[in-house]
């Protein structure tokens, strides 16, 4: 495969780093939202967390796992 | 909230139990008090640990931001975030720091067996249902039990307590009678009637997929043809949601009871003969609960 010349493979970048920055300004890049792909996903390793809970008990993933296993919710708010 | 309801099924299955959210310890134990909640509520006050999982919802802040009416994020909006919450100042500043709400099956060494997350912000699944879908048995409650020539099955709800936008499943756990055959999916393309709930329309429930497990060929031999088919006891799940829209929510503020009608259907062989299909009439009675807008102070 024959390269391009130096000066036009120059050029090209340039004009595709133009079109780029206005493709950002222009929001037309951006994908929806696709809440399947986000966070851990089947097989993957959950991080861990080191948190309070209602009684001011300090909860790991370790102290909330039951032998087979956890249910781990996230939810928006108690509060509303 | 339903899933202390079904911690006594979890913690006998070996499940331990967490819910996290931005709250602080403050809040969550006068909500732990006020509903009776025995699991561990997690304060996750700067968001850290719902940002370290990758489930923010970074979706107001594109609402408002430069990329507004961009057709994308004007979906995702609608779709993510309650008009409420969006055209309210101050709900506004709250849903900031938020995950997309869901849960995460995990195994005893933190890994991902199964995910549930929601595509419409006003629809939850039950917990019952994610156990069903996980594999985890519950009791029964309010199951009809019938026997018919070819077949003994047990039909329930996974809720008998519903609310706006809760979705829940039907369940039928089948036990076909000795060398009967139950055509599963995939015969309705040699004619079968394949087995299923089928359950009359109804203005406040929107029936969806139906999970069914695997199947085996089945060879029956008098017409020499192969089959899908259920042989061995199995277990169906008929997904339903509470409808969440605005004018439904409006027509369920006088309803304290959801009945759902249908029947069960199915369509069997022995080793000889194939019956006729069969319709067992069914009937669900769910108690229906206004939605919980109690705020703590």
């Amino acid at each position: 495969m024959t390269t391009l010349p130096a000066r036009l493979r120059i050029t090209t970048f340039f004009f595709l780093l133009l079109f780029s920055i206005s493709g950002l300004t222009t929001a037309q890049i951006r994908t929806a939202i696709d809440l399947h792909s986000l966070g851990p996903q089947v097989g993957e390793r959950v991080p861990g967390f080191r948190l309070p809970d209602q009684n001011g008990r300090i909860q790991t993933l370790e102290s909330i796992m039951g032998p087979n296993g956890a249910m781990l919710l996230f939810h928006r708010s108690a509060d509303w | 909230m339903e899933l202390q309801d079904r911690i006594e099924e979890l913690t006998a299955a070996g499940i331990g139990i967490a819910a996290i959210s931005y709250d602080s310890e403050k809040i969550l134990a006068a909500f732990a008090e006020r509903r009776g909640i025995t699991f561990p509520l997690l304060s996750d006050d700067d968001s850290a640990v719902i940002k370290d999982y990758g489930i923010l919802n970074t979706v107001v802040a594109e609402g408002l931001g430069p990329n507004a009416n961009d057709p994308e994020v004007v979906a995702d909006v609608h779709r993510y975030v309650a008009a409420a919450v969006f055209d309210s100042p101050q709900l506004r500043r709250r849903i900031n720091g938020t995950p997309f709400p869901g849960t995460f099956m995990l195994d005893g060494n933190g890994q991902v067996t199964s995910r549930f997350f929601e595509e419409f912000y006003r629809e939850r699944a039950s917990t019952a249902t994610v156990m069903l879908k996980s594999g985890i048995g519950i009791s029964p409650i309010e199951a009809i039990q019938g026997t018919t020539a070819q077949l003994k099955f047990t039909a329930y709800p996974s809720d008998t307590i519903v609310t706006n936008g809760k979705r829940f499943s039907l369940v039928v756990e089948v036990e076909p009678g000795p060398n009967m055959h139950l055509y599963a999916p995939g015969a309705e393309a040699m004619g079968y009637r394949v087995v299923g709930f089928n359950m009359a329309a109804s203005e406040f429930v929107d029936y969806e997929a139906v999970e069914f497990p695997e199947s085996e060929i089945y060879h029956f031999e008098p017409l020499d043809e192969f089959v899908p088919a259920y042989q061995a006891p199995f277990t169906l799940l008929q997904e339903a949601v509470i409808n969440a829209s605005a004018e439904i929510e409006e027509q369920l503020e006088d309803i304290d009871v959801i009945t759902l009608s249908g029947s069960l259907d199915y369509q069997a062989c022995d080793d000889a003969i194939c019956y006729l299909p069969v319709s067992v009439p069914v009937s669900f009675t769910l108690e229906f609960q206004q939605l919980d807008y109690e705020r703590s102070n």
